[in-house]
């Protein structure tokens, strides 16, 4: 693995220069990978590893089945730098944890068309227009009508 | 052991030798009395108008009806109210009316019989009951409840549930009891080990195909099969195989089927076709392919039809319009009367905080039994739209904006002094109360104008023989009649419920009806004899063969319209009634034929109250009027109106006339208040305020009373109740809530004198629209619905 | 751990005001703390949907006016104990919005302006002011 890594390394500085292979594992988060061990274990791992999907929102979804600690076959590679587990829509959570070997591409058909809105991940701590208020809540913007009659106007 | 005297329903039978009814006895009353030789004249004399019911109930089991004194409704609190009224009646049916009394002599031609009682053992006690009663009366007498499902007291017998079994000695097996007549000497056991096995075993195979949607379903909580299952279903099923699936029926905007809930009790199919008179429901099919259906796609067109919601045991057929809108426990029950149309049906207004969520009948042997109209039952969505709830001014654009009551009423006096007295005119509409009335009779009286009427009534009613304008033979009394006819009026449409009883009495005792006005089916056998006046001249002449079968008749009817008070010869019609009414001697010490039906419910109210005409009052020229007073009066169209007449509404709905308006005072609906309305026999009732008013909307006679101290004519009272002291003044009847007045019968002299002549007119319609009578139902989407669905019919 | 402090604040006690001098500086330490609360408190109760900083703050110091004319530093004490007491109670939420909003928004004079809004007596019948208020007589 370390050959590997070394081996993919050195083709970067070859392609890009060494300040430009620099820059490329900063952004590519090599080095917040080296203080992170998650993120670690699913950055440094590209030998024998299949990319298996990426979902909607950028993250990608690996897998490699020899060589590996039973139950660590399966992992993701979130796309954002503060990642957070929440980013993970059901479709793909299903994969991730074993619970089918199908990919959502493959579940695609059971997926129900008349309902069900577009996974969104936690929005804690960005803002209060993220925040959900029930309805009838003070700061709920749309206020309930308590009234349960209708008066009549006259025509204008 | 000795015989325990018990207090019981006794149903009449028909004498098997007379033609006459025998009379047997009240139906409460002792046993010991009844089988006492001779005690039961006494004891019919004293029982009042409500025995009379059991005798016609009677001439239903001639044809294997029975009928069962205490009914067991569709959820308990009609059987409470039943009971209520079953020790109410002692007061109410007493003798101290002349009408009851009448009726009572009625009944006094007929003779207990004390062979006719037999006495039976439910559960090691002996009881006394009337021949011909059933083994499940017979426990009902004996105080023990029997669970059913099929049988109603008020339906044929079917016996094809099962679950009332009960053990008879000396019989193999379980007898279903619904449908076993008793016998003298009969052992009957209802709380055997047997029995609760076998009622078990039935309600183990009636869950067979009923789904388990009790949470989802809107009879849960006040479902018979629920409630039995509590005591005789298992905890667990051993059913495993595929529950069956049935396609569910339309039966139109009002009835929601969901057919796999059915059990086949064939309730609904029974109260089609013998109390509703439409033969469209029927069992299609056998065994486990048993289903009810309409034969073919055909709504189910019957004015009565809702009932068969509360005629159903389980979740079938339930509520269109207030499907998965509540569930019966978080409702609010509220006693009260429908408007919708004179005969003021006796109703349950159930309501969530300021919602009316749903109007049942309330039973009232008297007025409506158990049953209500589609219009009373369903147009209570109308009560939450279009509703006026600020008192609003036409501005000098033409525009109504809304004012604080105090501007409105300012304005509305003062429009009142700058006309002439002679120039006012008011209306009272088709929903007014008493109360509000009175107080506005008072009112414009005191601001001298005299020109007053009740919607329905006519310009020029004639409010002074209270027997002219009544159903003299009372609602529950029209049973008895052997004939009738019925002149310019469609029954059915006008009073669905005084219809039922008519039918009622073609169908048990085979009176003969014939019809002179527009032809309608009125779902019984009927003869139309055309719609112009000249038939009923020629009864009236005696020419017409009909008029030899009123004569030949033992309780002869005619039943008056008041579509007739909007003809030009209104007096030579009533004159030629009249002299049918003596040709065939309607008119006796112990039964008044004549009947005249309205078909508003302030109508007679108003009426007793003299809110007619004075005799200064300009009659037919509307286009003097300057100022005019609309208390919920809708029917006048713009053109009647003058344009430069200064018209106030007074109302709960912005139905036609409020468009019209220049000021608009919000008052508030009868489910909002207190009132009293008179029904078209002369009963008073009143109804009771079940949800909040809306709002800035105030009582009726409030505003008129807050609107006569700005008139400077303050009226004396400041309390519902001194309105009410003033009506015992004016009308002491309308004081003496629940209680039927009879009106004085017209002496036999007194034919009225034909001003005018009769004219070759046909008769007109007077309802349109069965559905959409009133500012209520006309706002109501649900009555729109049965509108465009039952249009065609 | 602010609210611990807030207790412990709350609850200390020193001796009584030896002199009006004292009792007087007392107090107007108290009102400058209460104003010091005050950003806190229109935040914490959204009260600024219904009346502005400057304006609660002259309604407090209205409140504090009323007992100018107590001159035993005894009863002052007591008064800005339970100032104090009310403060803190608002600080740690220990009352409601309608509650801030009925005392000190709307005040009890407020409460009866309020009663008497649209009823302006022009000698009418005890009918029609009960008329004008509402359809329950």
């Amino acid at each position: 693995m370390a050959f590997a890594l070394v081996r993919s390394a050195l083709g970067a500085i070859k392609e890009k220069g060494l300040k430009g292979a620099f820059r490329a594992a900063k952004e590519e988060g090599y080095f917040a990978a080296l203080l992170d061990g998650n993120l670690a274990n699913s950055k440094f791992r590209i030998d024998g590893v299949k990319l298996v999907g990426v979902d909607k929102a950028g993250n990608r979804y690996y897998e490699k089945m020899s060589h590996v600690q039973h139950g660590r076959h399966r992992w993701v590679v979130y796309a954002d730098k503060v990642y957070n587990a929440s980013a993970i829509p059901p479709e793909w959570h299903g994969w991730l944890h074993h619970i089918t070997d199908h990919t959502p591409e493959q579940l695609e058909g059971l997926r129900p068309s008349r309902y069900g809105v577009e996974h969104m991940k936690n929005r804690t701590g960005e803002g209060e227009q993220y925040i959900y208020h029930a309805k009838g809540h003070a700061l709920n913007p749309n206020k309930r009508d308590w009234k349960r009659y209708e008066e009549w106007r006259p025509v204008e | 052991m000795a015989p325990r005297c018990r207090r019981y329903s006794l149903p009449l039978r028909r004498s098997s030798t007379g033609s006459a009814p025998r009379r047997l006895a009240s139906p409460v009353v002792d046993s010991a009395s009844i089988c006492g030789a001779g005690s039961g004249v006494a004891a019919a004399e004293g029982s009042g108008s409500r025995g009379l019911h059991s005798g016609v109930a009677w001439y239903a089991g001639i044809r294997g009806q029975l009928y069962e004194g205490k009914g067991r409704g569709k959820d308990g609190s009609k059987q409470v109210s039943e009971s209520y009224k079953w020790s109410s009646g002692m007061s109410l049916g007493g003798v101290r009316h002349a009408r009851t009394a009448s009726v009572a002599a009625v009944g006094a031609k007929f003779t207990a019989n004390p062979e006719d009682c037999i006495e039976v053992s439910v559960d090691g006690s002996n009881v006394t009951i009337a021949k011909g009663m059933t083994v499940l009366q017979a426990c009902e007498v004996a105080g023990i409840d029997i669970p059913r499902f099929c049988y109603h007291p008020r339906l044929s017998i079917a016996g094809n549930c099962r679950m009332c079994l009960v053990e008879v000695e000396k019989t193999p097996k379980p007898v279903a009891s619904c449908a076993l007549p008793a016998m003298p000497g009969m052992k009957i056991k209802t709380n055997t080990p047997l029995v609760k096995k076998a009622r078990e075993g039935v309600m183990e195979f009636l869950l067979i195909n009923h789904p388990l949607d009790c949470p989802i379903c809107d009879q849960g909580g006040e479902c018979d099969l629920q409630d039995q299952s509590m005591v005789y279903g298992s905890d667990r099923g051993r059913f495993i195989e595929a529950k069956r699936g049935v396609v569910d029926k339309n039966l139109g905007p009002l009835v929601k089927t969901v057919m796999t809930r059915c059990i086949q009790c064939t309730r609904c199919v029974r109260f089609a076709s013998e109390i509703a008179g439409v033969q469209d429901l029927g069992v299609l099919g056998r065994g486990g392919a048993e289903e009810i259906g309409t034969y073919v796609e055909k709504l189910m067109v019957s004015e009565l039809s809702g009932n068969v919601i509360d005629v159903c045991p389980v979740g079938a057929l339930t509520a269109k319009p207030s499907a998965f809108t509540a569930r019966s426990w978080e409702l609010k029950s509220t006693e009260s009367i429908d408007v919708s149309d004179a005969v003021g049906a006796n109703i349950r207004i159930d309501s969530r905080g300021p919602e009316v969520m749903r109007i049942l009948p309330r039973l009232n042997e008297e007025v409506n039994e158990e049953w209500i109209s589609d219009k009373a039952r369903f147009s209570y969505d109308g009560l939450k739209r279009q509703r006026l709830n600020e008192p609003m001014i036409r501005n000098s654009e033409g525009q109504l904006e809304p004012v604080s009551w105090a501007k409105a009423l300012k304005t509305v006096a003062e429009a009142a002094h700058k006309v002439n007295p002679a120039e006012m005119a008011a209306i009272a509409g088709k929903l007014s109360d008493a109360e509000s009335m009175m107080a506005l009779k008072d009112l414009m009286n005191r601001l001298g104008c005299e020109r007053l009427w009740v919607e329905g009534n006519g310009e020029n009613a004639d409010a002074d023989l209270r027997s002219n304008y009544l159903v003299n033979t009372t609602i529950a009394g029209l049973e008895y009649t052997d004939a009738c006819l019925l002149v310019g009026t469609e029954l059915r449409h006008e009073a669905p419920l005084l219809n039922h009883r008519l039918r009622k009495a073609v169908r048990n005792s085979r009176a003969k009806v014939a019809s002179i006005g527009p032809e309608l089916d009125l779902h019984f056998k009927c003869e139309h004899l055309g719609n112009s006046s000249d038939a009923l001249l020629s009864i009236a002449q005696g020419k017409h063969p009909f008029a030899q079968v009123l004569s030949k008749a033992k309780f002869p009817s005619i039943i008056v319209g008041s579509g007739v008070l909007q003809r030009s010869d209104k007096d030579a019609v009533l004159a030629a009634v009249q002299s049918i009414v003596q040709q065939a001697n309607m008119i006796r010490d112990d039964w008044n034929g004549y009947n005249f039906l309205l078909l508003n419910a302030a109508q007679a109210a108003g009426l007793d109250l003299g809110f007619v005409p004075g005799a200064r009052a300009p009659v037919g020229d509307k286009s003097s009027i300057k100022f005019l007073y609309l208390m919920g009066a809708d029917d006048l169209t713009p053109e009647d109106i003058p344009a430069d007449a200064f018209v106030v509404y007074q109302g709960h709905h912005g139905d036609r006339s409020a468009y019209r308006a220049n000021v608009i005072l919000p008052g508030v609906a009868y489910s909002e208040k207190e009132g009293t309305y008179e029904n078209t026999e002369g009963r008073t009732q009143q109804t009771s305020p079940a949800v909040p008013t809306v709002g800035d909307a105030r009582d009726d006679w409030k505003i008129v009373r807050a609107l006569s101290e700005f008139a400077g004519v303050t009226l004396p009272y400041d309390t519902v109740n001194g309105v009410r002291a003033r009506m015992l003044a004016v009308a002491p009847n309308l004081f003496r809530v629940d209680e039927l007045e009879p009106a004085t019968p017209l002496p036999k002299e007194s034919l009225p004198e034909s001003k005018t002549k009769l004219e070759s007119l046909p008769f007109k319609k007077v309802v349109d629209n069965f559905y959409m009578t009133d500012a209520i139902s006309r706002a109501s989407k649900t009555m729109a619905q049965c509108t465009a669905a039952f249009s065609s019919s | 751990m602010a609210l611990s402090w807030n207790i412990a604040r709350a609850t200390s006690t020193k001796a009584s005001s030896a002199s009006m001098e004292e009792a007087r500086h007392r107090t107007l330490e108290f009102f400058r703390e209460a104003c010091r609360a005050l950003p806190q408190l229109m935040d914490r109760y959204n009260l600024d949907e219904v009346i502005t900083q400057s304006q609660l703050r002259s309604k407090i110091a209205a409140q504090f006016r009323k007992h100018a004319a107590v001159t035993n530093p005894k009863i002052v004490d007591m008064l800005v104990f339970k100032g104090k007491e009310e403060l803190q109670y608002c600080l740690d939420h220990a009352k409601q919005r309608h509650h801030l909003i009925s005392t000190y928004v709307v005040g009890s004079e407020g409460q009866v302006a309020l009663k008497k809004l649209g009823t302006v007596d022009h000698g009418e019948s005890k009918f029609l002011k009960n008329f004008y208020q509402s359809n329950l007589f």
